[in-house]
């Protein structure tokens, strides 16, 4: 019996892969087991590869695990296309379609011996019981309910739902295809015992959903009345959520006829008095440059989501990378600061999604949201959340003692002024991207000019401050140290979780606020390090360079950075680690050798 | 704050064209076309009343574009090209609100060319007035998109090879509702036409020929505007005929039509008003914004 499976499914689009990964979960969900589910595609519409990969537990789940333990492929040639995301190990079960006429002992896996291999003629089966190829993934989820015991009940229950609307003849006939596969798994027992642990508690309700839905959901929920954007994957489907959603609480969502025009509008709103919001990927982003720097200067609060994918340009669409932190912390002329924070998961994207909002009113500023297509395109399972110990903060409004003589950028202590808005009677005022007085009336005196720049940046001063926004685990004085963020973050949680059993000392990092850069947080985490890694998804390095900008560094602190969209699993951080304390080791040895 | 907010009507009185004006003092060359526009929106904006705590004036980069700065409405200079997104925004967020937006013919027509096409089709319900002058003026006298072909200029010194843009026709022909042009050579009828274009329900588009004193070419001030000016009106125009209409239009850069070109008979829905009527459809018996989770509990 398992406590985690890990299965991996690959097949060419319209074989229904994702859609059987999506019954997978759900039935998983609905027993009560923990899942997670990722999905990859190449970059086309209709035809090519699709894959996807489904993780399900007895425990809350991290990330969307290592090595498979088992692998569906419908055709090699689409499987193959996957190499990095649906890695397998000899600890894999792999199941193919027969009818690829590939011999079990000549399957295409070079350098590997998988723990089982079995040919099914999935196609055939589907073919013979529902009548119609296209049943083949029913086949599969049969094939999986009697092999690992996941769904055997729950997954007809949703799939009839889905299908009842269409027609009765089809729901039997996908129950056959279904009954079928299980038979099969029944008349060829694995050689080893890969059932999921029964759950006695099904730990009541939970949540089923994806970061960008999550996103767009925790939005409205912070008050968030205006969307403007453009579709660009990965991040669509967060507009798609406004525009069914935000018109009930006296929304409004426009889809406009660019990037600049989505957050061109979504300023006009913010400047109108309403929280708004837009959200791209990376081409969008460059794009938004410009209309970020003035809502910067004009101090109007403004969220901009970016999902990141692999750049630069058009890149890779479709899968994840972390390489936009440059763009967004500092894709602005002038000087200026962009607090920038993370999600590392689809349930925290709520809580990030609220603070982008929070701190965008609060210090009316433009907040990026770095999320990544992992995390946006991934649903989890999740519990239910508390939304009543979120506080919703709203922006300074002036009050009638200020606007008597209304200054809208009036130098305050804590730099930041009341904001006023269109139909504010006394708060007329002119916004503006050129520099300004305090009345707001334009100015290029140098001394204005330097006074506000300063009135800008310091009023981010407390935010830096906030260790809230960091997660710390693992022994404060261990001298070993991982740094991680996004959906890389939720590998390191697993692999600072196995290397602790494997008896490193380590601790985690997990910054949501990626900047401005809270020096004296790092600084007070990097104070027990001797080696460290800084985990991330960017060719470049970029968070590690980040922080060497605005920090000094342990000398023992190292990157381990490479390009998307090929994952990281925790098993290498892992012996990444070993070798750190190898390391660390031999020079404390040195250190004992007679000096000469 | 819609309740504190008077309905668009003409309250005679209760405002003058001076409570408009603020205390910034322009910095237009002496003798510049946008002394004679600003003068007749404040004369326009008294004849329509209402309050300039419920007037945005947005505007993009130029010279024409500090104009927000010198009313007295909530206003906002933003960037090059961009004013028709970030006003629409706030017509959007806040519907009760009047909306004007203003710029120079590059801002509108060059940097900002591609977001007409999109608030006419959206039907939203904003004025935007164009200052043409057919000349960059800010950054000292380069090629725009008005400028005739053949034009010299500092980035065009052996003479334009381009043809220029007809925002006339380019506007009626994406189906605006509301298209007129004025002169500061008429400021009494360029402020009724403002004026017209603010109570039209709907997208209202005004050029305004404004001589830029300092680049623009002697046929382009005030005398020579005077003499290739003759009113719509003189010509029987009738201004439900779009057809006619755009047939008219083609004169423009050799005659100076003064007038409303078309104007829409049966305005058309706006996109603001649709979005009231969608939110107080889609807001009855919806589920409080705390139970937005709910949403993702699969049973």
């Amino acid at each position: 019996m398992r406590k985690d499976l890990v299965f991996g499914m690959a097949g060419s689009g319209g074989d229904g892969i994702v859609s059987a990964g999506d019954s997978l979960l759900q039935a998983a969900s609905a027993e009560g087991y923990h899942g997670v589910m990722t999905k990859s595609f190449g970059s086309q519409i209709r035809g090519g590869e699709s894959s996807c990969r489904v993780r399900i537990s007895t425990d809350p789940v991290l990330n969307p695990g290592g090595n498979l333990d088992v692998a569906v492929a419908l055709n090699w040639e689409d499987f193959l296309k996957f190499g990095a995301e649906l890695p397998v190990a000899g600890t894999t079960v792999v199941i193919y379609e027969a009818a690829t006429g590939v011999p079990e002992n000549q399957i295409p896996l070079v350098g590997v011996t998988p723990l089982q291999v079995i040919a099914v003629p999935i196609a055939e089966m589907a073919k013979t019981h529902a009548g119609t190829e296209r049943a083949k993934n029913t086949v599969v989820l049969g094939l999986i309910a009697g092999w690992f015991g996941i769904g055997a009940v729950a997954v007809m229950k949703g799939i009839s739902k889905k299908l009842a609307k269409k027609s009765q003849e089809l729901v039997a006939a996908n129950q056959k295809a279904f009954d079928a596969g299980m038979a099969f798994a029944k008349e060829h027992p694995l050689k080893a015992d890969m059932t999921i642990l029964p759950l006695e508690d099904k730990g009541g309700v939970k949540l089923l959903t994806d970061g960008n839905d999550m996103c767009a959901a925790a939005a409205i929920f912070a008050g968030c009345q205006f969307f403007g954007g453009y579709p660009i994957t990965p991040s669509t489907e967060i507009m798609q959520f406004f525009t069914n959603h935000v018109w009930k609480y006296g929304g409004a969502v426009l889809q406009a006829e660019d990037e600049i025009a989505g957050i061109g509008a979504a300023v006009g709103a913010s400047f109108a008095g309403k929280k708004a919001m837009t959200a791209t990927s990376g081409p969008g982003l460059s794009l938004k440059s410009e209309m970020m720097g003035l809502a910067s200067i004009a101090e109007l609060p403004l969220v901009i989501v970016d999902v990141q994918r692999g750049g630069p340009s058009t890149g890779l669409p479709t899968k994840t990378e972390q390489s936009d932190l440059f763009a967004a912390a500092f894709s602005a002329h002038g000087d200026v600061i962009r607090p920038v924070l993370a999600p590392t998961s689809v349930a925290d994207t709520f809580r990030t999604t609220i603070e982008a909002f929070n701190i965008a009113e609060y210090y009316q500023t433009p907040v990026i949201i770095l999320s990544d297509q992992e995390i946006a395109s991934r649903k989890e399972t999740l519990d239910p959340i508390d939304t009543t110990q979120f506080k919703i903060i709203d922006r300074l409004r002036p009050t009638g003692a200020d606007l008597q003589d209304y200054k809208r950028f009036k130098q305050t202590e804590n730099h930041i002024s009341p904001i006023s808005h269109p139909g504010m009677l006394g708060g007329t005022y002119l916004a503006s991207g050129i520099e300004h007085v305090e009345s707001g009336a334009p100015t290029n005196s140098g001394s204005v000019h330097a006074r506000m720049n300063d009135k800008r940046t310091k009023k981010f001063d407390p935010l830096k401050e906030r260790r809230d926004l960091f997660e710390i685990t693992g022994n404060p004085d261990a001298p070993l140290a991982l740094v991680a963020w996004g959906s890389v973050a939720g590998v390191c949680r697993e692999a600072l979780q196995m290397a602790r059993e494997q008896g490193l000392d380590v601790k985690l990092m997990v910054p949501y606020l990626l900047y401005p850069v809270a020096e004296q947080t790092y600084r007070d985490f990097f104070a027990s390090v001797q080696k460290g890694l800084v985990v991330e998804q960017s060719h470049l390095a970029q968070t590690f360079k980040v922080l060497r900008m605005h920090l000094d560094l342990p000398k023992g602190l190292q990157s381990l950075a490479r390009s998307g969209a090929n994952p990281f699993l925790p098993g290498e951080i892992v012996a990444a680690l070993h070798h750190l304390l190898a390391e660390l080791q031999r020079s404390h040895e040195g250190k004992l050798q007679p000096q000469e | 704050m819609s309740a504190t907010m008077t309905p668009n009507v003409n309250t005679p009185g209760d405002f003058q064209a001076k409570d408009y004006k603020s205390d910034l003092k322009p910095i237009w060359c002496p003798g510049c076309g946008d002394y004679s526009v600003v003068q007749g929106i404040y004369r326009a904006l008294a004849a329509i009343g209402r309050p300039p705590h419920e007037i945005a004036f947005i505007s993009g980069i130029g010279c024409s574009s500090r104009i927000p700065g010198y009313t007295t409405a909530y206003g906002f200079n933003t960037v090059h090209g961009r004013a028709l997104p970030i006003a629409q925004g706030i017509k959007l967020a806040n519907p009760d609100l009047l909306v004007l937006a203003a710029g120079g013919d590059g801002d509108g027509f060059s940097i900002g060319g591609g977001h007409i096409a999109h608030l006419i089709r959206r039907n939203i319900d904003i004025t935007y007035i164009v200052m043409d002058n057919q000349i960059y003026g800010l950054t000292k006298g380069q090629l725009s998109p008005t400028s005739q072909k053949g034009r010299t200029t500092c980035t065009s010194p052996h003479g334009s090879l381009e043809n220029p843009v007809n925002p006339l026709l380019y506007v009626l022909a994406y189906g605006a509702g509301f298209v007129a042009q004025a002169s500061p050579t008429d400021l009494v009828g360029m402020a009724a036409i403002i004026e017209e274009a603010i109570r039209y329900p709907g997208f209202a588009f005004v050029n305004i020929q404004s001589p830029c004193v300092t680049y623009g070419e002697e046929a382009q001030q005030i005398k020579g505007l005077k003499a290739i000016s003759e009113t719509l009106e003189s010509l029987g125009h009738d201004p439900s005929d779009r057809l006619a209409a755009m047939n008219l239009a083609q004169n423009y850069g050799t005659k100076l039509n003064l007038g409303v070109f078309y104007r829409n008979p049966e305005p058309a829905p706006t996109y603001d008003g649709l979005v009231r009527e969608r939110q107080a459809q889609l807001s009855q018996g919806a589920p409080s914004k705390e139970r937005i989770l709910d949403l993702f509990i699969k049973k």
